[in-house]
């Protein structure tokens, strides 16, 4: 895939306002493992390879195990995550997959077993801005490090 | 339906973050009513009714004509639209459906004939913006100004 444009070089400080946007995320007081975990299952969602990357590697820096980092597009089968993230996990498909389906009373209410209302807003801001990033980068095709042409199927060591 | 929670007074510094990233887009540059259409569309595909009565109604405030809005869903059919319209409806639905389109070449090729590098990136916060606030009204289920039980 061929980068189509650089956003943050073309547009610096229009970009400002969702780094300060994620910036409060990061902060908000939500677990930094659940974040990862919700900004890695929208990606896979989304389809974002630059997030995708971004999000594995800084799950895997935090302490996240490779497991859980592997299995998380199927964690409604695993009992590698705790209720809370479960719940998370179900309210951030829900949200990411909104033009499908309004996200039902069962999902709001398994949300608010095991969030309060601020977490439960700002678990919703932290699901909206990795979909920005996730338009953002899928949109303009960013490339994640190492995005470079294999022509074979085994990559060289 | 019944409101879950109202994040404006459960949350406000929850919100904060996101209604300066709002404030700027207001002042970028894009046409303000190329902005209300581009609201009102990604809000059309995300359901949300709280988003399209308010951008219906900023959008009637600002000059929009009625006949634009009633005919946004059928844009594709119609020449209300001038061109750059267009490229920006048609960029509003590739990335408001991302998981089903991924942002086709066609599509972005039609937006960058249309808006510069810079206008684009503008143009994708403002698709990405107003798809978090639908996802925070429905998900929440706020109430629009007179949404009561009709017999």
């Amino acid at each position: 895939m061929t980068q189509r444009l650089n956003a943050y070089q073309v547009a610096p400080a229009a970009y400002e306002p969702v780094l300060n946007l994620s910036k409060y995320v990061a902060e908000c007081g939500l677990e930094h493992s659940l974040l990862e975990l919700v900004k890695l299952r929208a990606s896979q969602i989304n389809r974002c390879a630059y997030c995708l990357h971004m999000h594995a590697a800084d799950a895997r820096k935090a302490g996240e195990t490779e497991a859980r980092i592997y299995l998380l597009d199927a964690w409604e089968e695993s009992g590698l995550y705790s209720a809370r993230e479960r719940a998370a996990l179900r309210w951030t498909e829900a949200l990411t997959r909104l033009a499908d389906a309004a996200p039902g009373d069962e999902v709001y209410a398994e949300l608010r077993q095991h969030f309060s209302e601020v977490e439960a807003v700002n678990l919703s801001v932290a699901i909206g801005t990795i979909n920005v990033w996730n338009r953002i980068n899928a949109g303009f095709r960013t490339r994640h490090p190492q995005d470079r042409r294999r022509d074979t199927a085994v990559a060289a060591a | 339906m019944s409101k879950r929670l109202n994040p404006y007074t459960a949350a406000p510094d929850s919100i904060k973050p996101l209604i300066a990233l709002e404030a700027s887009l207001k002042e970028s540059g894009l046409e303000h009513s190329l902005i209300h259409l581009v609201k009102m569309r990604a809000s059309q595909l995300n359901g949300c009714a709280y988003c399209l009565h308010m951008h219906s109604a900023e959008a009637i405030k600002d000059g929009e004509t009625p006949a634009r809005l009633f005919l946004l869903d059928a844009w594709h059919e119609s020449q209300l639209y001038t061109p750059r319209e267009r490229a920006a409806l048609a960029w509003t639905e590739s990335l408001t459906l991302i998981s089903q389109t991924h942002a086709p070449d066609e599509d972005y090729e039609e937006a960058r004939e249309h808006f510069s590098e810079e206008e684009l990136v503008k143009l994708t916060l403002l698709i990405g913006t107003i798809n978090t606030w639908n996802r925070i009204a429905i998900g929440f289920r706020s109430h629009h100004p007179n949404d009561r039980p009709r017999g």
